[in-house]
């Protein structure tokens, strides 16, 4: 295997892992405040149909992000309104987002389908970027980055700041922090406007890193996968930093697998398809089996805030 | 003028039926508002949407086809969502369930007979329970999270249906379409009103509900499913095995929604093809939602999101509205019922400002 | 000097209930001052307006001498107001150190914090390590760190609500050294509580609530604690009636050397525990929370089975490796400490809730079919029985108060006619008039000639109750001995898992 090949598998495997990675940050940091937000999918979508339709319009890629980011967050305080201030039950409500955003996401891309758009630049100039060797490390436009100063940005949050502290309490214990004076309803809005955010960015990913183009519900389950990689990290930024890229591996073998001709080309291209779910599977299996696995889970996980009580 | 909450003593059984009601009526106002808000005929739309299948009689066998899986697969999601089993891999469970009866109907072609039909049917049932099984097994034996897990197998059985119809069970006669080849007709459901399409499944459906609804308000078996679900200590305290309902409700849900599966792929599809899946078994989710987890509701709300569906198509051909906008109008119709689901818990109360403030 | 706080007309109303009505007094700058009342009686939300959780329907708090309005418990600490929960609001996955850090108000670098934290600590003779996660610690060492962080902020006022409730009598003894301490430094301590023994020990005024209303503001010292508690009740004191000098039967339920693993991360399993019941005989089983009781109670209902057949035997026969629905059919009927969500469902229906663990003895179920007749017309027994204040079967279980769902409890296994009954903290949050009728009841239930078990936290209840009694520590049970051969003393350096001094006796 040549060195190009070896570089573009890994350029390849950077772009497959992103989004998974800013979208299950995203999650990471809405689960640690005690809330489980099943419409990750669905916020994806959202985000992803607006990055497309503005940079259409536009041609601004970074205007895209920031709109994909609001529509994120406004997707999400659907799931929160009904979730925080109706104590509406998080898993139905999570699922029920998932089913909006894939429906209004085609509703809105009707019409944009095949329309090309042009994929995100690198953000170092073009002798770092485009050299044969460097660009494995300086090839990636900006949101590859933010992915990264986010699992430093994330961790360094949750574990050095006093809100971080605040966000980890709240997720622990939401009566004894209601109790001391925290608003709980309040820290939970800000994670799930978060893990908006990052959703919305996530789904930007398709249309500006992956595919130039609009493509009814692109993102593939993405967003399931990004749920399950947090519990495989068990809600630690590092450990998601190294299941994304492991699932971005997975989804990228195929092309290896074609390219080299080896005996793994005989699996049918169906199965490869198959593989990320498959493997997610597996992952939660083997992550299961692990004595820790939930030691580190936010107490409250899911559970409905009713302070009365 | 401020509203508060205020817990009620009992929950309303009112509320309880009224808000589904309630749901679908905001779902149709909102939508017409949001509808002309984003450029859109919005009345025109929610017309054409939840009133012309109701309206326009050559549409009602097309409601009745469209409800029977819906139906089906929402009875069963609504005995595992009682048990609080989050099975949301209905629609992998579907797929397999067709798959399987597929084959039976492959493999006997030209050789069938009377008994065809039902082995069919077995093997749907049996296809759909034993893929819930792998959750089931996992959840019980590992506690590894049902949601996840059923859903990514339904990502999986997509492909499966891909890699089928592409090669093994590809009909050679077929011009090259990745499908199989057409059932034979003893393989085929029969039409239950002649020069309709209204098939067997349509009374299958009702039947199902009817038997799940005895059995979940009268049974051992329903009592177990709802004990464990409300308050799963409790359960373990009055002696019911929490793994073992969690099984049951695993392989019931799976089991109908296999069977919905083998319907639809033996009678209104007739073979397998790559659009096989079709997302009744996620709009079954909203169906068991809709109806209250209550088998006879699972009835009425499977009707009301065939209505949305063959409007869906409507809409499509006289405003040209994308069917993609019957997902929207669904997904609201469930955001407003869990909104309004507080109201079955809590009343809502005018308090004058002055007394709010104090 | 003016009054520390001073409340005066203080109301609050929740729907169907005068929580607080027309409540006033005032508490000195350096006094201890108790809030005696029954659970229900009002105390509780009394102090959450003091605190700032809840705000006052009507009525004026001053502090000293001028009046406050406290918005949230921000201002309340702001005020120079501390307050340790009964329930603590403690985070189990987090440090000593951050819970503490989450409860300041201002922002103190960790190490500036550390070190006062070291200090008050040292000053009160309250040892901890601040690096320790609170899941590993005791409930007493639990408590302490609730008290430091309440003293870290120079109160003024501390709050304490039922703070004994969970310690040991030597443990009760080390807090009233500290908070003896603090007084004479000038802080006001409100202190709540039922106990009234603890309230003549310690305090120096006591005011009395029932019903949400004041009955009297008086000095413990000068009043005895019959004459107290009949101020918290309101009515004559009920003794419970057992029949003098009655001899007990054959054992009837055998525990032989029976363990259980441990199955959450800081569950406290059984730890080969042996004893003997026999009919008429009522076994308590005393203990501070958390030493095991869940796991034992689990273990002898059935929750958790044993490998060993012969572990628990009933007349001989083995039921060790039984589920609860077959022990219950060998005529062991068990009630849970938790009434909602473990002895009950919330959401069901008081019928639907009998058919939970009577359908077997008393023939609710034909052929896999439930026959929701003879739910309701047992359900209806036990609600008339038992005088439980429901309006009637079709009732959700949620909808009762804490005391009328643990009568139907208690009613609807009791009716059962069970052999053996194992109860858990069966008067616990229940009001006096409640609990006198549901220890009649089980003392009526021995001398019927069931065997009873009997597992409290409350010395009083066991004393009073039971003919023979033991301790559980960390799992382990001392040995029993009839009730009266026990000095309290002697109950409470088992509860701290003494053991040897006391087996050497």
């Amino acid at each position: 295997m040549t060195s190009e090949l070896i570089i573009a598998i890994i350029v390849t495997v950077v772009g497959a892992s992103t989004p998974i990675l800013i979208a299950a940050l995203g999650e990471l940091v809405v689960e640690k405040s005690g809330v489980l937000n099943l419409g990750v999918e669905g916020m994806m979508l959202v985000g992803a149909i607006t990055a497309f339709v503005v940079l259409f319009t536009t041609g601004n890629h970074y205007l895209a992000i920031l709109c994909a980011a609001g529509a994120g967050v406004a997707t999400s305080l659907i799931f929160g309104f009904l979730t925080l201030s109706l104590s509406a039950n998080q898993t139905a409500t999570g699922l029920a987002l998932t089913i909006f955003g894939t429906g209004f996401s085609a509703l809105a891309g009707q019409g944009y389908s095949a329309r090309p758009v042009t994929l995100m630049g690198p953000l170092f100039p073009a002798d770092l970027a485009a050299h044969p060797i460097w660009r494995v490390l300086f090839g990636y436009s900006a949101l590859v980055y933010f992915s990264f100063a986010m699992v430093i940005g994330v961790w360094w949050f949750l574990k050095k700041t006093r809100a971080g502290l605040i966000l980890r309490a709240v997720g622990e214990n939401d009566l004894s922090a209601h109790s001391i004076g925290y608003s709980v309803v309040g820290v939970r809005y800000a994670a799930v406007a978060f893990g908006g955010a990052m959703a919305g960015i996530a789904g930007a990913c398709f249309p500006l890193l992956l595919t130039p183009q609009w493509a009814e519900r692109m993102t593939a389950g993405r967003g399931w996968i990004a749920v399950a990689l947090v519990v495989f990290a068990s809600w630690r930024p590092f450990r998601l930093l190294a299941g994304a890229y492991l699932f971005g591996l997975v989804m990228t073998m195929e092309l290896y697998a074609k390219a080299s001709g080896g005996p793994l080309s005989v699996i049918p291209a169906e199965l490869w398809a198959a593989m990320p779910y498959l493997a997610t599977v597996v992952v939660l299996v083997l992550i299961s089996l692990r004595r820790d696995a939930s030691s580190n889970a936010p107490a409250c996980l899911g559970r409905p805030f009713l302070p009365t009580n | 003028m401020q509203f508060r909450l205020e817990k009620r003593r009992e929950p309303s059984k009112v509320m309880l039926y009224a808000t589904p009601v309630a749901a679908v009526l905001l779902t149709m106002i909102v939508g017409a508002i949001i509808f002309s808000a984003i450029g859109y005929d919005g009345v025109g739309a929610v017309r054409e949407i939840f009133l012309t299948p109701l309206t326009n009689s050559f549409k009602w066998q097309d409601l009745g086809v469209k409800a029977a899986p819906l139906i089906i697969i929402g009875v069963g999601l609504s005995i595992a969502y009682r048990a609080n089993v989050w099975n949301i891999g209905a629609e992998g469970q579907y797929i397999m369930g067709g798959l399987a009866a597929t084959w039976v109907a492959l493999s006997t072609h030209g050789m069938g007979g009377w008994w065809t039909l039902p082995l069919m049917m077995l093997a749907g049932v049996l296809g759909g329970a034993a893929y819930a099984a792998i959750p089931a097994l996992l959840r019980t034996r590992l506690n590894v999270n049902e949601i996840l897990t059923s859903l990514m197998l339904t990502y999986a059985s997509v492909q499966l249906i891909y890699y089928l119809v592409r090669a093994p069970w590809k009909d050679p006669m077929g011009m090259g379409f990745p499908q199989t080849k057409r059932f034979a007709a003893e393989a085929l459901l029969p039409n239950i009103f002649p020069g309709t399409i209204v098939h067997a499944g349509v009374p299958i459906a009702i039947i199902v509900a009817l038997v799940a609804w005895f059995i979940m308000s009268r049974s051992v078996f329903g009592y177990q499913m709802r004990v464990v679900g409300a308050a799963p200590h409790a359960a373990r305290y009055g002696g019911f095995s929490e793994n073992k309902t969690i099984w049951l409700a695993l392989l019931v849900s799976g089991g109908l929604a296999g069977m919905a599966g083998m319907l639809e792929v033996a009678g209104p599809f007739q073979r397998m093809v790559p659009g096989f899946p079709t997302n009744y078994g996620f709009t079954a989710i909203i169906v068991a939602f809709l109806g209250r987890l209550n088998p006879l509701g699972v009835i009425f709300a499977g009707i009301v999101m065939a209505i949305t569906f063959v409007g869906g198509e409507v809409a499509q051909t006289t405003i040209g509205l994308s069917s993609s906008a019957t997902g929207v109008f669904q997904a609201m119709m469930l955001f407003f019922l869990l909104a309004g689901d507080i109201l079955v818990r809590y009343r809502l109360k005018r308090v004058a400002p002055q007394e709010a403030r104090a | 000097m003016p009054n520390r706080l001073e409340l005066s007309g203080i109301t609050k109303q929740f729907p169907g209930v005068l929580a607080n009505d027309h409540v006033s007094f005032a508490v000195k700058p350096g006094e201890i001052h108790a809030l005696l009342g029954e659970n229900g009686a009002g105390k509780s939300t009394l102090v959450k307006m003091i605190y700032g959780i809840m705000q006052p329907d009507a009525g004026e708090i001053r502090w000293n001498g001028e009046p406050v309005v406290v918005p949230n418990p921000k201002a309340a600490r702001k005020l120079g107001i501390g307050m340790v929960f009964q329930h603590f609001s403690l985070f189990e996955a987090l440090t000593v150190l951050e819970n503490i850090a989450l409860g300041m108000d201002a922002k103190i670098p960790s190490r500036e914090l550390e070190a006062r934290i070291r200090e008050v600590m040292t000053a009160y003779g309250l040892l901890l390590d601040p690096h320790r996660t609170v899941a590993t610690l005791s409930v007493g060492e639990r408590q302490r760190i609730e008290i430091v962080r309440a003293l870290l902020l120079n109160p003024q006022l501390l709050i304490m609500d039922e703070p004994t409730s969970v310690l040991t009598p030597q443990e009760v003894e080390q807090l009233f050294t500290v908070l003896r301490k603090l007084a004479a430094e000038g802080c006001s301590i409100l202190y709540i509580s039922h106990k009234l023994h603890e309230i003549k020990a310690l305090c120096d005024t006591a005011t009395i609530l029932r019903g949400g209303k004041l009955v009297d503001t008086c000095d413990p010292k000068l009043e005895t604690s019959r004459s107290m508690a009949e101020k918290m009740i309101g009515t004559g004191l009920k003794d419970i009636v057992k029949a003098e000098g009655r001899g007990f039967g054959p054992p009837k339920l055998l525990v032989n050397r029976l363990s259980t693993s441990r199955t959450g991360h800081f569950d406290v399993p059984v730890d080969d525990v042996s004893f003997t019941v026999r009919t008429g005989e009522i076994f308590g089983i005393a203990g501070v929370a958390g030493n095991g009781q869940n796991a034992l109670l689990d273990a002898l209902s059935g929750e958790i089975r044993s490998e060993d057949r012969d572990a628990i035997t009933i007349d001989g026969k083995g039921i060790g490796m039984m589920g609860t629905t077959e022990r219950r059919r060998h005529g062991l009927c068990a009630v849970p400490e938790e009434r909602n969500g473990h002895a009950a469902v919330g959401d069901f229906t008081l019928s639907d809730n009998s058919v939970l663990t009577a359908r077997d003895r008393l023939g609710m179920v034909v052929m896999g079919l439930i026959n929701s007749g003879a739910a309701k017309t047992y359900t209806g027994k036990v609600i008339a029985d038992f005088a439980v204040k429901a309006l009637g079967p079709a009732s959700t279980a949620g909808s009762l108060s804490g005391g009328n769902l643990q009568k139907y409890i208690m009613g609807r296994e009791i009716l059962q006619k069970p052999s053996v009954l194992v109860v858990s903290q069966p008067t616990w949050g229940v009001d006096a008039g409640a609990a006198a009728a549901i220890h009649q009841a089980l003392v009526d239930l021995a001398a019927a000639g069931s065997a009873i078990v009997v597992i409290s936290q409350d010395l009083d209840e066991l004393r009073t109750l039971s003919d023979t009694l033991a301790v559980i520590n960390m799992g382990r049970l001392s040995p029993a001995r009839p009730v009266r051969d026990f000095s309290v003393d002697e109950i409470g350096l088992l509860m701290g898992g003494v053991h040897g001094t006391v087996e050497a006796a």
